[in-house]
């Protein structure tokens, strides 16, 4: 949603490391995953994808070989039907991919109205062609992929910055989201992909901590 | 910016299997494209009005007496 810049856009790539870079793969990983069921192509290549090199945090890795072992035998009608089932539903869905929803949101002070001014703080706007409203999940990994790699004519933002946003518009939501998701009894492929959402939310609240 | 970053936050995200994780960058980099207009393709992707799914389907038979 948010990968319009503002500014006029200037191409300059410039290479952020490799655990950057990681971080921003995952994020858009994420966004993939929570704004749409995942399709044949992309479930042939989690399928196929090889483990995390296991460090002291070994969460993570062990979500991510579950993920890869639930998409090498998924299939994308199945994905698609538990997508509905689960986010969007018949009437009211299980689960919701609202933030507003998790944090308890009053509507004088929604967290859209914040976001939406934080964003237009960073210069980053809703494209025109996007009905979904700014708090929904799969903006706001795709908020923070931009935010970490770059892209959509801006450079990577500086960390504090990512804290900033993450910490107002993440971190109070997503530990809810992601154990509505698997708790959920008609999940099933998304269980290992909230297990990886909430492994990689564990590591950036804690990396943002040591910043 | 990337500079002044203190360094035990680098070393905590390459610990954590963040820096090798090609695994990741792998599909990552395949949907990058698609990630990327992630909100921006809301509109389209999602059926707008009435679609026939295996939901609805489901239900049809439900109704048949």
């Amino acid at each position: 949603m948010s990968v319009e810049a503002v500014a006029a856009p200037v191409a300059i790539h410039r290479a952020i490391p490799p655990e950057e870079a990681a971080r921003a793969d995952f994020y858009a990983l994420l966004a993939r995953l929570f704004h749409a069921a995942p399709d044949a192509a992309l479930l042939a290549s989690l399928g196929a994808a090889g483990p995390i090199p296991a460090g002291g945090e070994c969460a993570l890795a062990k979500a991510w070989d579950d993920l890869v072992r639930a998409s090498s035998v998924m299939d994308p009608e199945a994905a698609r039907e538990e997508y509905e089932t689960l986010f969007i539903g018949m009437g009211k869905s299980p689960v919701s991919l609202f933030a507003g929803f998790y944090s308890g949101a009053p509507s004088i002070d929604h967290p859209r109205v914040r976001i939406q001014a934080d964003l237009a703080a960073l210069g980053l706007g809703r494209p025109d062609s996007v009905v979904e409203p700014e708090d929904h999940v799969a903006g706001l990994f795709d908020v923070m992929r931009v935010l970490v790699s770059g892209g959509a004519g801006r450079t990577p933002a500086a960390v504090l910055e990512q804290k900033r946003f993450f910490q107002a518009h993440l971190e109070p939501v997503l530990r809810k989201f992601f154990a509505a998701v698997g708790r959920a009894p008609e999940a099933n492929y998304y269980r290992p992909v909230a297990a990886v959402g909430a492994a990689f939310t564990v590591l950036e609240t804690e990396s943002f901590s040591l910043e | 910016m990337k500079t002044t970053k203190p360094i035990h936050r680098r070393n905590f995200l390459l610990a954590a299997g963040l820096g090798g994780a090609g695994a990741v960058a792998a599909v990552a980099t395949g949907i990058g494209k698609p990630a990327a207009k992630a909100a921006a393709a809301d509109v389209s992707a999602k059926p707008s009005g009435y679609h026939v799914s295996e939901h609805i389907l489901k239900y049809y038979k439900t109704t048949e007496v």
